[in-house]
């Protein structure tokens, strides 16, 4: 249904986003995992067809056939909310505050369907439903200030599901919204995902939540895709040192572990930051922080290896366990 | 929420208030027929029945002050309302394309400012011919780079919003997502402006009206009362004094009322008070 190849996005001759190579079925819940700046925003960006304008764009992005690389705007527009649709991270942000929500979410089906506003309003409120919206005729009418932070994003998701996507794209959904309210949200995309037969890709950096919502994951880090694998298996056994530093860096496991002395162990982390883009070395983009460095890695770029049935990374060490 | 009003948008508001309403007035009533010659009763002293007394061709001043009132506002209003939605709409278009289109009309733009805006009126209605409707057209002509600009900055920083990026998301065209999600978020800017932009244009209608290129005789108006005094300065100088301060009270007005709207509208100027 979408398929990327090699795609890259460039900002002066920096790459955030190198080779993202990936195929995206009916049905396919991914999750995206990575830090700050690690490009997953981008990679959804691109997929909307919303890159910045700055941003130089390479290799191909095919979404049901047709190549989209060489596309318009307007080639873009007939396509977003229809084919792949879009939440975003920050509810409280993502409404536009003078507008009513019920007509926030009308809006694309006129657009798009060329219905009436009565029946686009009427449209809304079966989406105001089926997202779990409580009192759903009273919040047509209301402004995003008078709804709460959960309430809003199921607005979002319902703005997202107007038009039937084949694809849906949620960009940190969770992070802006408390603990429990964020588990309902996240329950409710893959509910909405199942029964709708559609495919969904959760960027996130909470790996619980990852957990939670998806059956395959894609590990990101400085631009590129460093591990790739059905969810439970990468959590459990990862292969790339920087998914293996992540998932260490977990604190559930602060709360019993001591050392021999009593003391209790201070949290794992990974060493340093995520350098600025132009600084990212060239090879590996771990290189520097990795704990396993061989000789090679800042210079040679490691390709994404299959190592198992599904399961792929991209880390030198493979093929120096290899051989 | 119980904030105290600024203070200039207070005295602003009361300023507009006066000078709204006798115009409104005008309307209806004023005192005498301003256009009523009565040679014999010229330069009357103040009085019962002529407030301000007569000119020199015994016309009631204050009727003529009332219907020039009238005409003053008329034209901002007119000048300001075409002025603004051509240049507003050149903002969102130049803000929603980006690119060369939109460098093209901030660089027209920048035209526009760097040519003398009086100067540019007076040329216009010079060149289309003396008229008050002509004077309307070229006070609109010079609001147009004004409300570009204005436009313009604040819908590139609307663009910047997530919700904008949601509307896009969703699959609506640039035009649309400026009419709908732009424009009510700018409007406020807008409304600040037009009100500042009033001032500048009653001031320069009584500029061109003094200079004969406005309001023709009969009509009434502040500058031409203007003019038509200074040549009897030394005989009756409280006929150059009424329109005079006619003009400074709703220009000061007009003023006052943007800078206050501004203080209200802005939450980066929120200051002690």
């Amino acid at each position: 249904m979408i398929e990327l190849a090699n795609l890259t996005a460039s900002f002066d001759g920096a790459a955030a986003l190198r080779d993202a190579t990936l195929s995206v079925a009916p049905g396919d819940r991914l999750g995206v995992v990575g830090e700050s700046g690690s490009g997953k925003t981008l990679f959804a960006l691109c997929l909307m067809g919303m890159a910045p304008d700055a941003a130089n764009l390479s290799g191909s992005i095919h979404v049901d056939g047709q190549d989209m690389s060489v596309a318009s705007e307007s080639d873009w527009q007939a396509i977003r909310a229809r084919r792949v649709a879009m939440v975003f991270q920050e509810p409280m942000a993502a409404l536009n505050p003078l507008r009513r929500v019920g007509v926030t979410v009308a809006e694309p089906l006129m657009v798009h369907e060329g219905i009436s506003r009565q029946a686009a309003l009427a449209r809304a409120l079966a989406l105001f439903k089926e997202v779990g919206i409580n009192e759903p005729e009273a919040r047509l009418r209301q402004f995003p200030h008078q709804l709460s932070g959960g309430q809003r994003q199921r607005v979002l998701i319902a703005l997202a599901l107007a038009c039937n996507p084949a694809l849906l794209i949620a960009d940190e959904p969770t992070t802006a919204l408390d603990a429990s309210v964020a588990l309902r949200i996240t329950d409710l995309l893959v509910r909405l995902a199942k029964e709708r037969q559609m495919a969904l890709i959760f960027i996130s950096h909470d790996l619980a939540t990852v957990a939670r919502a998806t059956n395959e994951i894609m590990v990101m880090y400085g631009g590129d895709i460093v591990e790739r694998g059905p969810t439970t298996d990468v959590l459990e056994t990862p292969i790339h040192p920087y998914t293996k530093g992540l998932l260490a860096a977990l604190p559930k496991w602060l709360i019993a572990q001591r050392d021999a002395e009593g003391k209790r162990s201070r949290l794992a982390t990974i060493p340093g930051s995520v350098p600025p883009l132009p600084e990212l070395p060239q090879g590996c983009r771990f290189a520097g922080r990795c704990q396993n460095e061989l000789a090679n890695c800042a210079t040679e770029r490691p390709a994404l290896q299959q190592k198992s049935v599904g399961r792929s990374a991209a880390c030198h060490l493979l093929d120096r366990d290899a051989s | 929420m119980s904030r105290r009003l600024p203070t200039n948008f207070i005295l602003g508001a009361i300023l507009v208030a006066l000078v709204v309403g006798t115009a409104a007035l005008s309307l209806v009533w004023t005192p005498h027929d301003p256009t009523l010659l009565n040679i014999p009763g010229k330069f009357d002293e103040p009085s019962s029945i002529y407030w301000l007394g007569t000119d020199q061709l015994g016309r009631d001043v204050v009727s003529q002050l009332m219907a020039g009132a009238r005409n003053s506002m008329a034209v901002a209003l007119i000048a300001v309302l075409i002025g603004g939605s051509i240049g507003v709409s050149l903002g969102l278009l130049a803000s929603a394309i980006g690119g060369w289109v939109e460098d093209a009309v901030m660089r027209l733009a920048d035209l526009g400012f760097a040519f003398p805006a009086l100067l540019f009126a007076i040329m216009l209605a010079a060149v289309l011919g003396p008229s008050l409707s002509n004077a309307v057209l070229a006070i609109a002509f010079i609001n147009i780079p004004i409300f570009a600009r204005v436009a313009r900055a604040s819908a590139n920083q609307i663009w910047t919003r997530d919700f904008v990026s949601a509307a896009r998301a969703a699959g609506m065209s640039r035009l649309a997502i400026s009419r709908d999600h732009i424009l009510p978020n700018i409007l406020a800017a807008v409304i600040v402006q037009a009100t500042i932009e009033f001032a500048v244009a009653i001031l320069a209608e009584a500029a061109l009206s003094y200079l004969g290129l406005g309001a023709q005789p009969p009509a009434s108006s502040w500058g031409r009362l203007l003019s038509e005094a200074q040549t009897l300065l030394y005989l009756a100088p409280q006929l150059v004094l009424y329109p005079g301060l006619c003009i400074v009270t709703a220009v000061l007005g007009f003023g006052l009322l943007g800078d206050g709207l501004r203080d209200i509208t802005d939450p980066r100027l929120v200051r002690e008070r």
